[in-house]
């Protein structure tokens, strides 16, 4: 256990997985089945109690990793297939190619992501595709920044030079000599953009403009549940939970990677 | 000195217009005709275009544009459509309500990151407990946050009123007892990010050769520690407390909403929910300058704190 931070990250991620895979064998009830039993505390045949629908929490929670686990994934790769070849390309070419493309990621970084994500939501509308294009638009600049500074770092060593010295092409180059550099800090940003998509969408949802009802979806469940709160709080606390443990299990993942 | 900070405002004003130009078309353009939002589904075309034209809405997007911006730069951001309270009444009743939620936060996540981080005595306890308050910080959604403070803090002990906000005038202790949950809810996760940062600097200048100095004149643990390593590490800490200003002026939307404060962050969820769009542009137009302006502000601050900025300018 050299590491234990990645381990814990890494086991909070697995368990995350498996329930999102296994969630039809591990939940004990339908999600989207109502009931009338509505608000029922925990019992033994409700662990979590039933919500204002008379469904079952604990099903509605390990459903709702699905979507938690394919907004931050979706939105994560979007952003890293938009964001990469953008940084290459600018920390490689340099000069004016650069310069714009600096001026563009200063712009969208500088701007609060969640405020983004509400206004780009907002404008096409809340559904599941739609959530991991808008997170992905809003996280793609972060990763850019990072692999410009990485090539540019890259292309002033050495081997670079004798690369290009021996004629390498430009293509060759940073397929060859600057990728293997810049993936580690991609897999990095990679793990830290999931767990801010999942963090974003869940505050989206809780606000009402995220992944429409009757979907098991965590930020959902919290807003839901927070009207009941005095009655059974774990109609909220359990969701808040399973986002704040993913986007825990990533974010640390992500810090420790390197 | 100055002339950076004249260059840095120049700069600002073609930033404004380009984002002031995107959000307007893609509000106006994207969402489809106000009117016909605003009338719901089935409204006839008649009075569609009626609305239309009473807006100004049937006129091309360029001079509904400048239109928008000749009045925004006179102090006239429209009415509302949905309270039809001028906009700008509006989002200045909203702004010191948000203005206070985020000084408080982001000056209680400074002085406890600074602190705990500096702090000499016992580091075998403190530090454990900072790095996971830190991370806590960091990965625990705001709404999380709020609402696990209202179970506990109000619904389970009843030490706290849950939601609402009151006015200073209504009393200092019931309007600053409606503060502490939403404040420290919003401060938990700067004081995370505040912490790594700080954290590392300080690492990094304990290390120096004038600590040292310091020690072997026999000054006490305390004062090496705040009075020579801290000032010197406080420095990253500035330039991020800029970015999270600006990102505050937008950020404290979840907070305001749990804790139902009357602020501006609330006031823009609240007109996306009702396609507001004078409501919306304005009070977009409002975070992206205060994001350039607060990012410009703390640029000075650093540059004014550090010496070597200071005078080499």
């Amino acid at each position: 256990m050299k590491h234990p931070a990645r381990w814990i990250g890494g086991m909070i991620i697995a368990s995350c997985v498996i329930v999102a895979v296994a969630a039809p064998v591990l939940a004990p009830d339908d999600p989207y089945r109502s009931g009338i039993a509505m608000l029922d505390l925990s019992s033994r045949a409700h662990w979590f109690g039933t919500d204002d629908l008379g469904r079952d929490v604990l099903s509605r929670v390990i459903y709702g990793a699905r979507a938690s686990l394919a907004i931050g994934l979706g939105a994560a790769l979007t952003a890293t297939l938009i964001g990469v070849p953008i940084g290459l390309l600018a920390g490689t070419l340099r000069g004016r190619v650069d310069a714009a493309l600096v001026a563009l990621i200063d712009l969208f970084i500088a701007l609060p992501g969640l405020v983004l994500a509400l206004i780009i939501t907002a404008m096409i509308g809340a559904n599941l595709r739609n959530l991991v294009l808008t997170l992905g638009f809003v996280m793609w600049p972060a990763i850019a920044r990072l692999v410009r500074g990485q090539a540019l770092a890259l292309r002033e060593t050495l081997f670079v030079e004798a690369a290009r010295a021996t004629g390498g092409t430009r293509l060759s180059i940073i397929r060859r000599h600057i990728w293997p550099g810049v993936l580690p800090v991609v897999a990095a940003q990679f793990a830290t953009s999931v767990s801010f998509a999942i963090f974003t969408s869940a505050s989206l949802s809780f606000l009402g403009l995220g992944i429409p009802p009757p979907e098991a979806d965590w930020g959902g469940m919290v807003r839901q549940g927070f009207d009941y709160l005095a009655i059974n709080p774990l109609l909220s606390l359990a969701p808040g939970a399973g986002v704040s443990l993913t986007v825990l299990g990533f974010y640390l993942i992500g810090t420790t990677i390197k | 000195m100055l002339r950076l900070i004249a260059r840095r405002v120049v700069l600002m004003v073609p930033t404004a217009l380009v984002v002031s130009a995107l959000l307007f078309f893609g509000v106006t353009q994207l969402l489809g005709s106000p009117a016909s939002m605003m009338l719901g589904q089935d409204a006839s075309p008649q009075a569609i275009a009626a609305l239309n034209a009473q807006y100004g809405f049937d006129r091309p997007a360029v001079t509904q544009y400048l239109h928008w911006l000749g009045g925004a730069l006179t102090g006239d951001l429209g009415r509302s459509y949905a309270t039809q309270v001028p906009v700008a009444t509006a989002i200045a009743a909203a702004i010191p309500v948000t203005a206070e939620l985020t000084l408080w936060a982001i000056a209680l996540a400074t002085v406890a990151a600074i602190f705990f981080g500096t702090l000499p005595a016992a580091p075998r306890v403190v530090r454990p407990l900072v790095t996971v308050a830190s991370l806590i910080g960091i990965t625990v959604p705001n709404f999380m946050l709020g609402i696990s403070l209202i179970f506990v803090l109000s619904v389970q002990t009843n030490l706290l009123p849950s939601t609402g906000w009151v006015p200073w005038s209504a009393g200092i202790g019931t309007h600053l007892a409606h503060m502490v949950m939403p404040v420290l809810t919003l401060s938990a996760y700067y004081f995370g990010a505040f912490s790594i940062v700080y954290r590392a600097e300080y690492q990094g200048v304990i290390q120096r050769m004038f600590i040292r100095v310091a020690r072997a004149r026999g000054l006490s643990e305390w004062r090496v520690t705040f009075r020579h390593a801290a000032p010197n590490a406080v420095l990253p800490v500035i330039t991020f407390i800029g970015i999270a200003m600006g990102q505050l002026t937008g950020g404290a939307v979840v907070t305001e909403t749990i804790f139902s404060m009357p602020g501006t962050g609330r006031l823009f969820v609240a007109s996306i929910e009702a396609h507001d769009f004078p409501m919306m542009l304005a009070i977009g137009m409002l975070i992206v300058v205060g994001v350039v302006l607060m990012n410009l502000l703390a640029d000075i601050a650093y540059a004014i704190v550090n010496p070597q900025i200071r005078h080499a300018a």
